[in-house]
């Protein structure tokens, strides 16, 4: 195969020669192992490997991206003059030529650190220890369907651009996860997943699978899918809410990640993902949530599920503050979009594979902990519910209000944690709901929890994301139906 | 773009580079193009060429998939290698009973030359016409317009070997100015049914109407859905209930033989029907069937691929997806049969309702009772005595599909092409009593 280091000549020459006063290209292979079991067997094994490269270029102040699975020098030109080609086809309905926010120039790798790379454990070993993990859900009487994953991949890119640019970077991201199912008629269904509804995904080798403890939760998730089914329903009402750490993750992700895109807060969203409530003139004066609400953008957390050394415009990773004391004070940004508030990108620029446009996506969103116990949380709360795992959820096209479903709960009364509810619901207005957070725990609960599927774009893409938090409270929140 | 013969070729020699017992061997090409635009203006733009091609290995009971997008000797070689290695590590799965056997699937013309040669410039004249349109009303227009052509071809040593070569053209834009918002979409195998000064008339015109939305208060409300918004009711729908799989596991609420909806309610899967022209064949190759899922409001039946017909002791429908997914077979050509009203008809019978674009976010609350959540967007309207009275802002739904398709007063004869998420459905727009919201 042709190295990268020429292939990225060829292509970067062809396109300035066409008309590209910049270019890049990102040369990316992704290998992904995916295993899932479901009751004492296999349901799917499954490599897969996706190779080819996707070239930018600006021709007339206009962007074009062409890409191909072809890596050959006469392709690589083809696909350089195609990009230069869709530019100047851009160009005719432009207002302004593209600027872009300057980049240092980077000749640089980057790998993220692994203890154990999963590639390396055999396959049947894998595929035992979720057989032995789907027979333990199956223990507990009234389990109907019981499955266990574990998901592993390595993506190499090799980005280079115009303005001098070399970056190689490998990444491996592992995940898994259990469930268990109880069904008492064809209409009433327990599920409990164990540690999210997606399992837990993060930037990590196989040792992730030993850190999640699955042997120790397999009774306890299959006990709770089963009591479900006799649980009391949600109460309705305005309660006080208690979320635990993979719940506050999707609210973290979109009610303040998506929000924030900036991308999305400036209309290139409209036609599919939507807007923004979040406009530019709320920088800096919208109070986004209460005083002890602190969030930043970090794609350098150790093991988030977003964490890189370099975005794919080839912005080096860096933590930035995204909510202050509750005010918001930043966006995620691209090298195009970051000059329109006067500021360098954060590096938020990211591609699915190497056949999509990079966008503007969330890298680890976090909410910074606070310093409250979890029993403290939960003693200050006199009426209200604690819910754990996701279960469904819905937002508007504006991200001002969501509806959000948990897959359990529990009664909070007079201080204490009661009675099981099933199918707990929440709902509310993104800015008063973050306004109304009174308390979050402290580091010590505090966990990056990974979105391995977060969807954006036309054609629709898929990026992993990460959510740091500790559990929180949120007064006087509409519960149930 | 791969010809049959080509194709074929590929694929007979992966064939040979496989021992197992049982050997099948998926190949997927796309010419795929794009141009998006937003603020009138043209942001992204991009062309893929990718090939991929998806090995499926049998020993004894034992499976094993792989897949790679290097389709040389070398690649080919490898995928196949992949998946027998895959399959030795396997346990035997003890449901499973062979791949499957079929015939060649009937001619459908879903290529059109013209669409597979539209060019970046050709996308930009398109959306040019959506931006003059929006710019004359002091609007701001953004969308996208896709042309893409697609070889899948398919192949396994029980004999299958077929090949469908498809183009798709689809527009879908949202015409904008603050609050104001209207949305509208159009696919077809021809890109030159796409008439982007129709379809940008129609989203001016709804943004223009949706001036001063009043707020209304949840509730039960008669509702008219327009097509898109039936469709999306219908995706949902057919991915809580529809496959052989959810069907099979008691998670469907699907009831063979019982009535689920109203009497007028009638939707099949039909890949045939010549508003289609969908492959007809699935990805394990198996000829697709025509499939009542609901006539005259009664459960007749769910899909299969040939895994769950085997467990089920019935026949493929000739649903199966890629082989490198769990979620079972699924419907991916749905027509709702059609009423014999029209949009102005129902508006005018309509007492007091609201008029709904489409919807955003649609999610189940409760799967088996086929309740979900979403919002309105893009175009919704209170209708007062017969008539649009004015915009109202985005509403939140809580409905039982089930229970609202029990509940349609009227249906339009025109129906709509509607595209979602890879699945293709023809239906009808419907009036829709006791609907229920639960916030704005």
């Amino acid at each position: 195969m042709i190295d990268f280091k020429k292939a990225s000549e060829i292509a970067l020459n062809s396109a300035k020669s066409k008309g590209a006063s910049y270019s890049d290209i990102r040369i990316v292979d992704i290998e992904d192992e995916n295993i899932s079991v479901k009751n004492g067997a296999a349901e799917l094994i499954e490599k897969n490997n996706s190779f080819g490269f996707g070239i930018r270029a600006i021709a007339d102040g206009a962007w074009g991206f062409a890409s191909s699975a072809d890596l050959n020098e006469d392709n690589l030109k083809k696909t350089a003059d195609l990009a230069v080609k869709i530019a100047i086809a851009s160009s005719k309905l432009k207002k302004n030529d593209l600027v872009l926010a300057p980049v240092t120039r980077s000749i640089d790798s980057y790998k993220n650190p692994v203890q154990i790379d999963p590639f390396t454990i055999p396959l049947n070993e894998k595929l035992d220890y979720l057989l032995a993990l789907d027979q333990l859900l199956r223990k507990t009487e009234g389990i109907t369907t019981a499955t266990a994953f574990m998901d592993f991949r390595i993506e190499h890119k090799f980005f280079s651009s115009s303005e001098g640019s070399q970056i190689e970077q490998t990444i491996i991201q592992s995940g898994a996860g259990i469930e268990a199912t109880a069904m008492k008629s064809r209409r009433e269904m327990g599920k409990r997943s164990y540690p999210d509804s997606n399992g837990q995904y993060e930037s990590k080798g196989y040792e992730l699978i030993k850190e999640l403890n699955f042997e120790e939760n397999c009774e306890k998730t299959s006990q709770q899918a089963v009591a479900i089914l006799s649980a009391k329903e949600c109460p309705s009402g305005t309660k006080t809410l208690v979320l635990n750490g993979p719940q506050l993750s999707l609210q973290i992700h979109e009610s303040i990640g998506h929000p924030l895109e900036l991308d999305r807060v400036l209309g290139a969203e409209k036609n599919f993902s939507g807007t923004s409530f979040a406009t530019l003139d709320k920088l800096n004066k919208l109070k986004y949530g209460a005083d002890i609400v602190n969030v930043v953008t970090d794609p350098t957390y150790p093991g988030g599920l977003g964490s890189f050394g370099y975005d794919d415009e080839g912005v080096k990773a860096e933590r930035k503050e995204l909510i202050k004391n509750g005010l918001l004070v930043g966006y995620l940004t691209s090298r195009e979009t970051a000059p329109l508030i006067k500021i360098l990108s954060n590096g938020s620029m990211r591609a699915d594979g190497w056949g999509n446009i990079p966008i503007i996506r969330m890298t680890n969103t976090i909410l910074l902990p606070g310093n409250y116990n979890f029993e403290d949380l939960i003693s200050e709360v006199e009426d209200g519910i604690y819910v754990e795992t996701v279960s469904s959820w819905s937002i508007d096209d504006n991200r001002e209000n969501f509806q959000m479903g948990c897959q359990i709960g529990w009664e909070i009364k007079n201080g204490k944690l009661g009675e099981m509810i099933k199918n707990p619901t929440y709902s509310g207005n993104t800015v008063e709901f973050w306004n109304s957070c009174d308390g979050i725990c402290s580091e010590k609960y505090f966990k990056v929890w990974g979105t391995p599927n977060c969807g954006k774009g036309q054609p629709g893409q898929n990026a992993r994301t990460g959510q740091g938090c500790s559990p929180a409270r949120f007064r006087n929140v509409k519960v149930g139906s | 773009m791969l010809s049959k013969e080509k194709a074929l070729e590929i694929l007979e020699k992966g064939l040979k580079y496989s021992d197992a017992d049982q050997t099948e061997l998926l190949l997927l090409e796309e010419d795929f193009y794009l141009t998006r635009f937003a603020e009138n203006i043209i942001h992204q733009n991009m062309g893929r060429a990718d090939h991929t091609v998806m090995a499926r290995a049998v020993l004894g009971k034992k499976l094993g998939v792989a897949v790679t997008n290097k389709i040389d000797d070398e690649g080919i070689k490898k995928v196949v290698k992949d998946a027998i290695e895959i399959a030795k590590n396997q346990k035997d799965d003890p449901d499973f009973v062979s791949l499957p056997k079929s015939g060649p699937a009937p001619e459908v013309q879903g290529f059109d030359k013209d669409t597979h040669n539209y060019s970046p410039d050709d996308r930009a004249r398109g959306v040019k016409i959506s931006v003059d349109n929006s710019q004359k009303n002091n609007l701001i227009s953004a969308g996208a317009f896709q042309t893409e052509t697609d070889v899948t071809s398919v192949a396994n040593s029980l004999g299958i070997r077929q090949y469908f070569q498809e183009t798709k053209a689809n527009f879908s834009l949202t015409i904008s100015r603050d609050e104001q918002s209207g949305w509208a979409q159009a696919f077809s195998r021809k890109v030159k049914n796409i008439d982007a000064d129709k379809l940008s008339q129609i989203a001016v015109q709804k943004a223009l109407s949706s001036a001063k939305p009043v707020e209304l208060p949840p509730g039960e409300y008669t509702v008219i859905l327009e097509e898109a918004a039936v469709a999306s009711f219908l995706l949902f729908l057919a991915f809580l209930g529809f496959g052989g799989k959810t069907f099979s596991e008691g998670r469907s609420f699907m009831k063979i033989g019982e009535k689920i909806t109203g009497d007028n309610i009638t939707i099949i899967e039909d890949p045939y029907d010549p508003v289609m022209n969908g492959m007809p064949y699935d990805y394990e190759g198996v000829t697709k069937k025509k499939v009542v899922l609901i006539e005259n409001g009664i459960g007749k039946g769910v899909v299969y691929n040939s895994y769950y017909a085997n467990k089920n002791k019935t026949e493929s429908t000739g649903h199966a997806l890629q082989p490198n997914n769990t979620f079972g077979p699924y419907p991916k050509n749905m027509l709702i049969s059609p009423g014999n009203s029209t949009l102005e008809e129902m508006i005018a019978s309509t007492e007091k309702g609201i008029l709904i674009t489409h919807f955003w976010y649609i999610n189940y609350m409760n799967p088996m009772k086929t309740q979900v959540t979403g919002t309105t967007r893009d175009g919704t309207f209170l209708i007062e005595k017969g008539k649009i009275k004015s915009a109202v802002k985005n509403m939140r739904i809580g409905q039982s599909i089930l229970e609202a398709f029990s509940n349609v007063e009227l249906m339009t004869k025109g129906r709509l092409l509607c595209p979602q998420y890879g699945v293709l459905m023809y239906v009808p727009a419907m009036k829709i009593n006791k609907f229920n919201f639960i916030g704005g």
